[in-house]
């Protein structure tokens, strides 16, 4: 596995992904760069269908295809170009060097096996850990994602633990093989308030800890703020904008961003109208000519209808794709 | 799990005892009876030291009472149309060429059908699966006697491999056999391609792949697993539901099996071997649901360990 | 005369009260020989008064008895004990005409629209469909007022001919709105109508029902787990924890000035919206939050209190109540 030393640990360029069904084809990301360095922090923030679950998708090729096609001029996590790779790469990588986190629990476990039997599992696939010790490592691990009673979990059955309890074990078992990267797709949005709340300080607490890369999709600006430290914004299958966590809250470049912080409901004392966006998220089968947001965007003009922007430098760690910045 | 199998055995007796009293009446309700003037004209008094004599002029209810008194001691009387031996040892000697073909067919046609349909599944969109449905629907679709016509016609007829009818030596068995197999194997190939399916779209696959598991790990431990819950539901009742299918098989192969007693006893209004057979589909029908709820729930660990903590 | 009296008279209760009430589910475990009924008590004594023109948000984590409580004011789910009661009147022991008049008065949205909306009507027809049931106006009439809705909830006319699948999230819920308030109804129980959103179209969808209230003076029964969407919709805030009101009080209240563990601990859990604060937090389990149990002087409460070891909701101020144990 050790080849070149890649430049990052996760590197996209260019990622292309479509899914070709019975309505022609449906265009879920088109075109989106991104990298991640060891212990870094990186948010994903967009609404349903602007591309950001299958971009993290595709990085670990978990999309069927067909339907799905996917291209991109890079692909890369740990050096390995993930387009080409092996069977056996491809199952080293996946588990082994990065992992994945959904969002809902309760159906990302098979039902006919318990929590203990589906860590073993994970640990041996990657180890080849005799089962006896995998056992152990699997109670260890429990015991780390602060599991009350680690040994009555282990023999339990998915069916039989509440949502956030799962949420842990997922978690327990995603860390089983120490991956270099978590992706984390909307972990905590089937949970309860409070639950959502432990579930993201265990998962933030465990990156800084064993010094891992974070890569968390949400659709949730409250997620954003308080796990990522660089955040990539996507709208209709691109980055609108990506930038330091502190620039995206206090100054963000794109009208995107602008008009979805301003839209989070809860920020001023009192009931009230809020600042919405007016219209609908494009659809991904005939997206807008030009920049996506142009038909919901209050600034936008001829040159935003007729043609796409590109992502441009607005600071040296931050960019944007509006026309009215370049 | 016991208590969930007792309650279960207690529903099927229900059942069954309901079935059988429909059966019953439904046999009384059907115009004309066995002494009926026609063929075999008969004077007042005979026709009713006859109906004496097989109890036919008592109420219903100790009609049905004394039929079932006998029926649990394997004692349904008198086949009319072979008075020389009683309905239990008529059946004992007709259901083994039923069960030989039968069991034969379910065991060549099932793990046919699986494996078809498992290819389907997993190749899905694929010549594989295109042949796999057109099979399953054919073999639906097609009456098994047009089936069993096509065999003979094909094997017996023109290529003259096989003999077209009889039971005796296994050479006779292979054609009834290939035709009733369709049934099991339509099925099956259609349930396992819907129930793969069915597993493969579950989100907990996609978690399995990102763990890294190897995609035949996934298919043959977690898959498979999981789909064949459903399928174990279907295997017992499916079994007797090709019993009744292979009235016709029995019928065009000439195999003195239970299906070609079942159609004479209609056509002679044969009462005992009616009912007899009726009631023993009925308890055997019973039997293939509870032991398929059995299964199922044992199989299933959410019936197993019962609910959850929420 | 006189009914103009009544009317009057209806037009001075709260829209909605609920009277001490309750539900308790018997669940069935064990074998056949040794048969184990166990009671959950989903909702416990609870009482609840929606004023009329307001909007009062419902506030509980899975479990917390909310969504009960929202059924058995609709009385889909029939309360074990209590009452319940439409602008004054009694509805608890309605008969079906009766409560098929009552439910006239009082209608509801839920969060899942897609499967509240019959797929093989049409828009139009599913906003006129109430109209229908309860046999108001002819048909001509009952079209233009369904095309007429869709236009008040932000909906083209042109929508009028289309099928629910064709429709965004947003665009569904909009219609299960107009559905809701096309009978003028008094009361609209509103089920987490916009948990299932996406941010920007969130937004869209408090905005309309905020207008809409304003427009038509609903009252208005907020069921939900986002304190956020409270904040900015709700006029007052009832918490609800393992199937009890903990904590009841002006929205503002709630958020400055909450007493109960229950309710600081959701208030807490909420995100902050600013990266360089980043706030570690303590949690407690439901278990700790339950034994935890706020004790007040008498001279804290509101008006003459009797101490008692019994926690129970207790007025702290004029329109602040608290569960609290009462020491001497």
């Amino acid at each position: 596995m050790t080849r070149l030393s890649p430049d990052h640990l996760v590197s996209v360029e260019g990622l292309h992904v479509s899914f070709s069904g019975i309505q022609g084809k449906v265009q879920a990301v088109r075109g989106v760069s991104l990298h991640l360095d060891d212990g870094e922090s990186l948010g994903i923030v967009g609404e349903s269908g602007s591309g950001k679950s299958v971009s993290c998708m595709a990085v670990l090729r978990l999309l069927r295809s067909p339907p799905a096609q996917i291209s991109a001029k890079r692909l890369e996590v740990a050096g390995i170009e993930i387009t080409r790779a092996s069977k056996s790469d491809l199952s080293a990588i996946r588990g082994g060097v990065a992992s994945m986190i959904f969002q809902d629990p309760m159906t990302a476990m098979d039902p006919c096996y318990t929590i203990g039997q589906q860590i073993v599992e994970t640990i041996r696939t990657h180890r080849g850990t005799p089962r006896r010790r995998a056992r152990e490592e699997a109670l260890r691990l429990l015991k780390k994602v602060q599991i009350a009673s680690p040994e009555a979990i282990l023999d339990s059955f998915p069916h039989q633990l509440s949502g956030g309890m799962l949420q842990r074990a997922m978690i327990a078992m995603a860390l089983s093989c120490r991956p270099r990267v978590l992706f984390a797709d909307e972990p905590t949005t089937a949970l309860d308030v409070t639950v959502q709340a432990q579930i993201l300080q265990l998962i933030k607490e465990i990156q800084e800890e064993m010094g891992m890369g974070l890569v968390m999709i949400t659709h949730d600006l409250g997620v954003i703020a308080e796990t990522s430290d660089r955040v990539a914004v996507m709208y209709g299958g691109k980055i609108m904008e990506t930038a330091p966590v502190e620039r995206i809250f206090e100054a963000p470049s794109h009208p995107y961003t602008r008009a979805l912080l301003d839209s989070v409901p809860g920020q001023g004392k009192g009931r009230g109208r809020l600042t919405e966006i007016p219209g609908s998220a494009p659809d991904p089968s005939s997206p807008p000519e030009g920049c996506p947001f142009h038909p919901r965007c209050p600034e936008a003009d001829a040159r935003c209808i007729s043609s796409d922007p590109e992502l441009v430098k607005v600071t040296e760690a931050s960019a944007a794709a509006c026309w009215r910045l370049s | 799990m016991l208590g969930y199998a007792l309650r279960r055995l207690v529903s099927v007796s229900v059942t069954f005892f309901v079935v059988s009293i429909i059966i019953f009446l439904m046999m009384h309700s059907i115009p004309g009876g066995p002494f009926d003037a026609g063929e075999m004209p008969l004077t007042q008094e005979v026709r009713q030291r006859m109906m004496a004599q097989y109890g036919l002029d008592q109420p219903l209810y100790v009609q049905y009472l004394n039929y079932m008194w006998g029926a649990i001691r394997l004692d349904f009387g008198v086949p009319f149309q072979s008075p020389g031996e009683t309905v239990a040892g008529l059946i004992g000697r007709a259901w083994i060429p039923s069960l030989v073909l039968g069991g034969l067919g379910v065991l060549v046609g099932t793990p046919l059908g699986m494996l078809l349909g498992m290819a389907a599944a997993l190749r899905r969109n694929t010549w594989i699966d295109y042949l796999a449905s057109a099979v399953a629907t054919l073999g639906l679709t097609v009456p098994v006697f047009v089936t069993s016509m096509l065999l003979i016609l094909l094997f017996s007829v023109w290529l003259n491999w096989l003999p077209s009818s009889g039971w005796g030596e296994p050479k006779r068995w292979i054609l009834p056999i290939i035709a009733y197999a369709t049934i099991p194997l339509a099925t099956y190939a259609r349930y396992t391609r819907a129930a793969m399916l069915d597993t493969l779209s579950k989100p907990f696959v996609t978690v399995l792949r990102a763990k890294g598991l190897s995609e035949r790990r996934i298919v043959f431990q977690h898959v498979l697993r999981n789909s064949a819950i459903p399928l174990v539901t279907v295997f017992f009742p499916m079994f007797l539901g090709t019993a009744t299918g292979s009235i016709f098989v029995e019928a065009i192969f000439r195999v003195p099996g239970l299906g070609s007693f079942f159609v004479s006893s209609i056509e002679t209004r044969d009462y005992p071997l009616e009912m007899a057979l009726m009631l023993i589909l009925a308890i055997l029908f019973a039997l293939a649901y509870l032991l398929s709820d059995i299964l199922y729930a044992w199989l299933n660990p959410r019936i197993r360990f019962g609910g959850g903590s929420e | 005369m006189l009914e103009a009296l009544v009317t009057a008279a209806s037009k001075m209760q709260p829209a909605l009260q609920l009277c001490g009430i309750g539900k308790t589910f018997v669940l069935k475990s064990g074998s056949v020989l040794n048969r184990r009924r166990t009671e959950v008590r989903a909702v416990r004594d609870m009482n609840l008064v929606l004023e009329r023109n307001s909007i009062m948000g419902l506030v509980g984590e899975s479990g917390s008895g909310k969504t009960t409580t929202g059924m058995m004011a609709l009385r889909l789910i029939e309360p074990t004990s209590g009452q319940i009661r439409l602008e004054g009147e009694d509805i608890t022991e309605y008969g079906h005409q009766e409560m098929k008049e009552a439910r006239r008065r009082m209608q509801v949205v839920f969060q899942d629209s897609y499967s509240a909306l019959s797929p093989m009507l049409t828009l139009r027809q599913i906003v006129a469909e109430p109209l229908l049931i309860h046999g108001a106006g002819g048909a001509t009439e009952r079209d233009a007022l369904a095309l007429e809705w869709l236009e008040r909830v932000g909906l083209h006319r042109s929508f009028g001919s289309r099928y629910p699948h064709e429709l965004s999230g947003g665009q569904r819920q909009r219609v299960a709105i107009a559905r809701a308030l096309i009978l003028e109804p008094a009361v609209l129980i509103a089920d987490e109508p916009t948990s299932a959103l996406d941010v920007s179209v969130k937004a869209q969808i408090i905005n309309l029902i905020q207008d809409l209230q304003n427009e038509m003076e609903l009252s208005v029964l907020f069921i939900s787990h986002d304190l956020s969407v409270v904040r900015s919709l709700t006029d007052r805030v009832a918490v609800m924890f393992n199937g009890r009101v903990v904590e009841e009080a002006d929205t503002e209240t709630i958020f400055s000035q909450a007493r109960h563990h229950y309710t600081r601990s959701l208030l807490d859990a909420i995100p902050v919206m600013d990266p360089r604060a980043r706030p570690r937090r303590h949690f407690m389990s439901r278990e700790e939050l339950e034994a935890k149990v706020v004790t007040l002087r008498a001279s804290e409460m509101d008006g003459p209190a009797r101490p008692s070891g019994e926690r129970r909701l207790v007025k702290i101020s004029k329109s602040h109540k608290v569960e609290a144990r009462v020491a001497a």
